[in-house]
């Protein structure tokens, strides 16, 4: 069964005709073709397709298509902020927090997801809150260091900005 | 020596920006034009012979363009031992193995029709363990293995099942028994655990009906390897295979060799010239992919009152799975220094790599050391605290220093072992064991339940060799550096790395080095990505082809310069003269001027590790078994709670000497990598397979990979003693960071409770059970 559904998706509005089971990972990867949202296991264990839903970090692999009229859907193809670098993105390079880089988009928009709302985790929140979403490489602490180091960025931000 | 302006620098990665922003394509990823879509039928029986299969009504399916068996791809495969066809051919060796395919216009269509296909099997007796497939009377799991092609040092055992006997012969156990004070024999096992890369596995094959030429997309960290192996299979010219790899998503060892890769391949050849692709979910990354080896590992050492090891005797069992894969080599590889980096004038090892009715075992990051030390290093613990002398203490008198003679009659040099010791044990604050440790995330474990403990455990590990590796160096007009390099970039930096090695020869901003992306037809052969070797082999390979384009570059700037080739020197990216150090060309701006603004000028090196003598297949001794040497130990402390037999690790150093960190930043990088990963298999990772030959836990909810929350705090340490032939004195990193991990913390465990644990891993149900024993024997 086709549905026809309008989603904002980074920003863009956008009017789709797909079959409602149509996962939301194979929705962005198959059909409208952004493959930095990965698939580790299609079965909501290890977040690596993580996206923000309507600002809620979400497994998009247990999200059906035909749920998603008026949804609003930020992807790691989202996250820059024009051309630049969101400070998370910036930590991630600077810390070393991706190494072969196949669950750092998951990753990313996580610690987006706990930023937006957190500007100021303790490490236990950070870890936490990236739980779900498994690293093979790092052993996480880089990547725990970089949440760290952006939560700092963006609260000096914050702070110039008065 | 000049000064180095990037090498040992802590750069950030090159790859790491395309990384953040998703633009980095995967296997997983790519899409070919006009592609088909293929999926598997595996055997759910763990040895049976197929008696009949029925693929017609998968064929009539609508959208189904081919389905294939063993019949329509009558190709045998395997690194040392051909074994393995590429579909089933008349019978399955494990639950998982791939019997039919299916190539389709969309996945679903695929899935749909591979469950159309029937397949009836009559059940054979199957093994799950290397001891029980080995046993006098045990039916052979390959009847025609005599018959097989394989590497010229494969010794099969005269036990059945056996495909590789590995023998180590050193002066005479039993006389060292015997001369000995004490004498210790202990039993250790170690699971079946996986990879686990978060990337699952995946291949794309086309074949072009014309000229037969196949083209491969595929996340394979041994590009070249496959293709070897695809052509000896096939019997096909090399020239006609081409491999292309997209990115991979991390590997450990589980993505060289083939496994999709032959399904993909044989699908090709039915969808005249249409691509195909193969994803594995992952649970047929689980079940149909690769394992770690399962063994067995026997110790029996001879010791001195005042500590000094005598004799040691090692009889280990490796499960090999289904099909032999790397299993002779783990085997070797694995059980030759698995005595453990200690002099011992009297070793015997025997080491049988057998094959069982699990899915196949092959190569994973450590390649055999992680099993061999987690009995070692603990066995040493239980020497030392039977002779009553400090564990570090212990090892000290009997560990490998430059200039030892070992056991497998290779004099040893650049030996960083003792600073590996001393520098772990004091980051832990070795010989403290009641100061509570305040940096920890679980502090205030306090109760009468809660037992604390410090445990190390060390190793050497050899690199695969003789190998080689060559490279390309270009440089444009622009002054631009491109890198051709046939080594894989898994996630273990080696972009970065080689970037680093070229920008270092070349004087230029890393900023101006990219590497090329990897194609066989036009990347300069590598032997792997494996073994811990790409720093040491493929940075000599780019360090010498970035001097090659940089003399090329020199003589060509002469004229430009009138001057001789002794007057000109190079530095900071420039060509000058010596005595008007005013007058000087930028490499670029030589390159521009002699060939145009498109041009570019090519350098070229390769570096090949000769060995002295091979392997003695009689007594496993080698003047040179390795190019190099790895040397690490890890120190841990734990709280075990006794109540629920929960291990809690407090703190975890780890100290590895890596003869020369060329990015300090990367090298803490593996190694905490390694650690995490070393510590989930201490833990809690294990296939579970029951008697059915099937995997109960083919999914990260119930195959529990570290997360966030079970790291503790990691202290990498980076040790540098340097190797006089790597590159700036570089050694290897990528596997050893798993190594010594759980004998570390097994030992840390049996500090705190006062009770060994043989069996991995230290679970809450093993952890509290044995406690349990413990208290019963007591009471009775």
């Amino acid at each position: 069964m086709k549905k026809k559904i309008k989603i904002t998706l980074n920003g863009k509005s956008m009017s789709l005709e797909i079959p409602a089971h149509r996962l939301l990972l194979d929705l962005l990867r198959d059909e409208i073709g952004l493959t930095g949202t990965k698939e580790g296991c299609g079965t909501g264990d290890c977040g690596a397709c993580t996206v923000l839903l309507n600002g809620r970090p979400v497994n998009s692999c247990l999200i059906l298509s035909g749920e998603l009229d008026g949804a609003d859907i930020v992807t790691i193809e989202g996250l820059k902020i024009g051309p630049e670098f969101h400070p998370v993105q910036k930590a991630f390079i600077q810390d070393g927090g991706a190494q072969c880089g196949y669950c750092t988009p998951g990753m990313l928009m996580m610690s987006k997801a706990l930023l937006d709302e957190n500007l100021n985790p303790t490490e236990e929140e950070i870890r936490f809150a990236l739980s779900g979403n498994l690293c093979r490489c790092t052993g996480y602490a880089k990547i725990i260091q970089a949440v760290q180091d952006a939560a700092r960025e963006l609260r000096a931000g914050r702070a110039n900005r008065g | 020596m000049e000064q180095l302006t990037i090498v040992g620098k802590p750069v950030t990665r090159v790859d790491a920006g395309e990384k953040v922003t998703g633009e980095t394509v995967y296997g997983y990823d790519l899409v070919l034009p006009n592609m088909l879509y293929g999926k598997v039928l595996f055997s759910p029986k763990p040895h049976a012979r197929i008696k009949r299969i029925n693929i017609e009504k998968a064929e009539q399916y609508p959208g189904v363009v081919a389905v294939i068996t063993g019949k329509d791809a009558p190709w045998i495969h395997g690194e040392s031992i051909k074994d393995k066809p590429f579909l089933a051919q008349d019978k399955v060796r494990c639950v998982g193995e791939p019997v039919a395919a299916v190539a389709a216009v969309d996945e679903d269509t695929a899935q749909a029709a591979v469950r159309l296909i029937e397949v009836e099997y009559e059940d054979l007796p199957a093994y799950f363990s290397p001891e029980e497939a080995c046993k006098p009377g045990a039916v052979a799991i390959h009847e025609n293995f005599a018959g097989y092609r394989k590497f010229d040092f494969i010794v099969p055992g005269s036990m059945p099942n056996v495909c590789e006997h590995f023998k180590l012969r050193t002066g005479d156990v039993e006389q060292g028994f015997r001369e000995a004070d004490l004498v210790l024999e202990e039993r250790y096992s170690v699971p079946v655990i996986q990879h686990a890369a978060m990337e699952p596995h995946s291949a794309h094959a086309q074949v072009d009906p014309e000229s037969g030429r196949i083209t491969i997309w595929v996340a394979n960290d041994a590009p070249f390897r496959a293709l070897h192996e695809i052509s000896e299979a096939l019997e096909l010219p090399k020239e006609k295979i081409r491999f292309i790899n997209p990115a991979q998503g991390g590997g450990f060892g589980s993505k060289g060799g083939l496994k999709v890769e032959p399904i993909a391949v044989a699908l090709a050849y039915h969808t005249n010239g249409r691509p195909v692709r193969v994803k594995f979910n992952r649970e047929e990354t689980f079940i149909s992919t690769l394992t770690r080896h399962e063994a067995v590992v026997n110790i029996k050492s001879g010791v001195k009152k005042d500590g000094t090891l005598v004799a040691r005797q090692m009889t280990i069992y490796w499960g090999a799975g289904a099909y032999a894969e790397k299993s002779p080599t783990v085997c070797i590889r694995g059980s030759l220094p698995a005595p453990g980096p200690y002099r011992i004038p009297h070793v015997k090892v025997d080491g049988y790599a057998v094959y069982t009715n699990k899915p196949v075992a092959g190569s994973f990051r450590g390649y055999g050391i992680p099993q061999g030390a987690w009995a070692c290093e603990q066995h040493m613990d239980e020497l030392a605290n039977r002779l009553g002398i400090d564990r570090l203490e212990f090892r000290m008198r009997n560990i490998f220093v430059d200039g030892d003679l070992s056991y497998w009659g290779e004099k040893l040099h650049s030996v960083g072992l003792k600073e590996t010791l001393t520098k772990a044990a004091e980051a832990i604050e070795w010989g403290q064991k009641d100061e509570q440790f305040k940096g920890s995330r679980v502090e205030g474990l306090k109760g009468t339940n809660i037992k604390r403990g410090k445990g190390f455990a060390c190793i050497s590990k050899p690199t695969r060799s003789p190998t080689t590796s060559a490279a390309g160096v270009v440089v444009n007009g622009k002054g631009e550096v491109k890198v051709l390099a046939g080594t894989v970039e898994i996630g273990q930096g080696c972009s970065t790395i080689l970037s680093q090695v070229a920008a270092e020869e070349l004087k230029v901003p890393l900023e101006k080095v990219r590497m090329a992306p990897l194609d066989t037809d036009v990347i300069p052969f590598d032997a792997s990505t494996t073994s811990s070797r790409s720093t040491y082999h493929m940075g000599n390979a780019v360090r010498r082809a970035a001097i090659d384009v940089r003399e090329k570059i020199m003589e060509m700037a002469r004229p430009m310069l009138e001057a001789k080739k002794e007057d000109l020197s190079f530095s900071d990216g420039k060509v000058y003269l010596k005595d008007q150090p005013q007058m000087a060309l930028s490499i670029g701006e030589v390159v521009r001027r002699k060939l145009g603004n498109e041009g570019d000028v090519r350098g070229d090196g390769s570096y090949t590790y000769e060995i002295g003598k091979d392997l003695d297949l009689e007594t496993g001794h080698s003047d040179h078994a390795s190019a190099f040497y790895m040397y690490a130990t890890q120190a841990a402390e734990v709280a075990v709670d006794e109540e629920t037999g929960r291990v809690r690790i407090l703190r975890m150093s780890a100290a590895h000497d890596v003869g020369k960190a060329i990015n300090p930043l990367n090298c803490a990088a593996q190694i905490e990598g390694g650690l995490a990963m070393g510590i989930g298999s201490a833990l809690h990772e294990e296939m579970v397979i029951d008697n059915q030959g099937k995997v109960r836990n083919p999914s990260f909810l119930d195959y529990h990979i570290v997360t966030s929350l079970d790291v503790p705090k990691m202290i990498p340490i980076v040790v540098e003693c340097p190797e006089p032939e790597g590159p700036y004195g570089a050694k290897g990193l990528g596997e050893p960071g798993l190594a010594p991990t759980p004998a570390a913390i097994g030992n840390a465990v049996a500090d705190a409770i006062g009770i060994r644990i043989y069996d991995l891993p230290l679970n809450p149900e093993r952890v509290y059970w044995v406690i349990q024993q413990k208290k019963k024997k007591k009471v009775a």
